[in-house]
């Protein structure tokens, strides 16, 4: 930042890229996120002067990387922003950096960020009424601005969409005075500009991500796996990832790409893995020692799931397969993480019979559980490592997750692929009340079940949704039905339904299921990088 | 309500929500991340959490909802946003396949 007058000098066409005219490419060693803001963004925006805020309104500002991308594309869209795409990069990487957000600012919002789908939130009565009608609570929970920008955010509404103003909960009440007077300086007040937490990530030392990480996790329709995360140091907060291990099948899986932290935490990383291109949206422990998040296909962001890596040179148990064991029953149970070389400890009621294969990162074993033992979790240790596994009688209730979701048609000939759900059993014995659906159930873990769709009312049965919205696969992934327009039905209606996915768990000769509920509907036609 | 009939199918759903005294029962504001609660009647999900209320087939009526900016998160509003979207199709019913959606992707 201290040579910008070099740099504009030599550009010599400042004032023709001030006005926007030109994307002419600036050096590659101009790429400093202030130097971009100059000569791109400040045909619209200005210098303030003050060292503090120097840019009006983007300096009142704090976004995550995803945030400040929609941001731009906004501006390239609607406001005439010309910017080459490292430009783009390198400045979505500057203002997060340098006006983003602290972990502890984001931990209650990272669904959004991490493509969740099929989540219900519940934003205050206040914001749901106003900015959640059309929006997740996170994607305004995940920014920061001044009273000024919260209010400006308002009038950007009101000048981009002026129809609201005819939409339930604008025309029925005096929306726009209680936006103004009530919902900014609340948003002003519980999303502020200044924040102790930010200052105090700004200040702290961000941790260093290269190095060996054991991690694990879950994809559907392939299940549970777990690996060797290999990440090594490009520079800049830029790392390479190699990415090894296997599904608990026993398929091998591997790939590798790149990852770019912002903001110190935010983990980003592209990968090709076993062929398909995935993205691992992820967060760092403030201490460096642990990465947590979702890993998805970048095509089809539904298909995700959880991913959990920590440092390989100390020991951790990541993942138990399965979590649980029922009485007198004997299981091959395996553990995976890293730095399993420690002495190997069962709780009570848990023989071990045999160590069928061991490795630093993951132990198998045969475990036999007392029948007549008492029903709760197990501490399971590998020298320092410790883990939980469910030692129950009988399965009593399955739960399906998520209990309520969508799907959406797509496909046929048409642009837009479709949006599938996927659905897995969590399985809970009684506990010690002997009443299933209490306090005390014991919590099993997921458990492998087979999959069925049923009408979810009288009205679905009616319409014959079954038959046209869709169907579920063994692995429970549900597939909708073709977009456009079916004569086959009334009215020529799309291939929309409203339908209960059956998930059924075979405990023994007992079979239990749960339900969810799923309506299948129609495109979305408008995708942001936070909804 | 005295001098209105319930005429289609909404209509008579409405009339059924008064008569069962669960008008005030909308699902608004407890539906699925990413669908509007908007529920006019709904771009996804409707008032009752169901579809027996949205417009369809979509297609149908869908410039309705663009052209009025009425569910902007989740349809291009072609008042203000994004004026050129389905400028190329005429009747969305017939050539629905070339509507495309809105997704910024550069990279």
């Amino acid at each position: 930042m201290n040579n910008n007058k070099t740099k504009r000098a030599l550009l010599g066409s400042g004032a023709l890229a001030l006005l926007g005219l030109a994307a002419v490419p600036l050096p590659a060693q101009a790429l400093d996120g202030a130097d971009i803001i100059r000569q791109r963004c400040l045909a619209c925006h200005s210098e303030t002067g003050d060292a503090a805020a120097p840019f009006s309104r983007i300096s009142e500002q704090r976004k995550t990387p995803e945030g400040w991308m929609t941001t731009l594309n906004r501006m390239q869209s609607q406001r005439g922003l010309e910017i080459s795409v490292e430009e783009k990069r390198a400045l979505i990487k500057y203002l997060s950096d340098n006006q983003g957000l602290a972990p502890a600012e984001t931990a209650e919002h990272r669904y959004l960020l991490e493509q969740t789908p099929n989540v219900v939130d519940n934003p205050a009565p206040a914001y749901a009424e106003m900015c959640a009608r059309c929006h997740s609570g996170a994607r305004f929970a995940l920014q920061r601005r001044s009273e000024d920008e919260w209010r400006n955010l308002v009038h950007f509404h009101m000048g981009q969409f002026p129809t609201l103003e005819f939409h339930a909960l604008s025309r029925d009440r005096a929306w726009f005075d209680i936006a103004l007077n009530d919902t900014v300086p609340q948003l002003a007040k519980e999303f502020p500009l200044q924040s102790a937490a930010w200052q105090q990530w700004q200040q702290a030392e961000k941790p260093k991500l290269a190095g060996s990480w054991a991690v694990a996790g879950y994809l559907p329709g392939k299940g549970a796996f777990d690996g060797r995360l290999t990440v090594r140091d490009s520079g800049d907060d830029r790392y390479s990832v190699l990415i090894e291990g296997r599904y608990a099948d026993g398929s091998p899986l591997s790939g590798g790409g790149s990852a770019v932290v912002y903001a110190g935490y935010e983990w980003r990383a592209n990968l090709t893995v076993d062929g398909i291109k995935m993205r691992q949206v992820l967060a760092a422990s403030e201490d460096g020692s642990r990465l947590r998040g979702r890993q998805f296909q970048r095509n089809a962001n539904e298909i995700g799931g959880e991913l959990t890596a920590v440092r390989a040179d100390r020991p951790a148990i990541l993942s138990v397969t399965p979590s649980y064991i029922k009485h007198g029953e004997t299981r091959q149970i395996t553990l995976a993480g890293s730095q399993l070389g420690g002495k190997l400890a069962l709780g009570s009621g848990l023989e071990l019979l045999k160590v069928i294969a061991r490795s630093d990162s993951r132990v198998t074993l045969l475990v036999r559980a007392d029948a007549n033992t008492e029903v709760g979790m197990r501490t399971l240790r590998v020298g320092k490592a410790t883990a939980e596994l469910a030692l129950y009688d009988a399965l009593a209730r399955v739960e399906i997750t998520p209990d309520d979701s969508i799907a959406r048609v797509g496909g046929n000939g048409g642009p837009i692929p479709k949006v599938r759900s996927s659905y897995r059993a969590l399985g809970y014995a009684a506990g010690a009340d002997g009443q299933p659906g209490t306090d005390d159930d014991l919590r099993l873990g997921y458990m492998p079940a087979s999959w069925s769709l049923k009408p979810f009312d009288e009205i679905a049965e009616h319409d014959n949704d079954l038959k046209y919205a869709g169907t579920i696969d063994a692995d429970g992934i549900f597939t909708p039905g073709d977009a456009g327009l079916n004569p086959e039905r009334k009215m020529s209606t799309n291939n929309v339904g409203n339908l209960t996915v059956v998930g059924t768990v075979q405990d023994g000769d007992n079979a239990v299921s749960g339900e969810a509920h799923l309506l299948v509907t129609v495109q979305d036609f408008v995708k942001s990088p936070l909804q | 309500m005295k001098h209105l009939k319930s005429f289609n199918k909404k209509a008579i759903m409405l009339d059924q929500a008064v008569a069962d005294g669960n008008a005030e029962e909308v699902v608004a504001m407890q539906s699925i991340v990413g669908c509007t609660s908007t529920n006019d009647p709904g771009w996804e999900v409707d008032p009752f959490g169901g579809l027996g209320s949205l417009c369809q087939p979509m297609e149908s009526d869908l410039y309705g909802c663009a052209d009025a900016c009425w569910w902007p998160a989740q349809v291009p509003d072609t008042m203000s946003t994004h004026p050129n979207w389905s400028q190329d199709v005429a009747k969305a019913n017939q050539d629905w396949r070339k509507l495309d959606s809105i997704f910024p992707e550069d990279e």
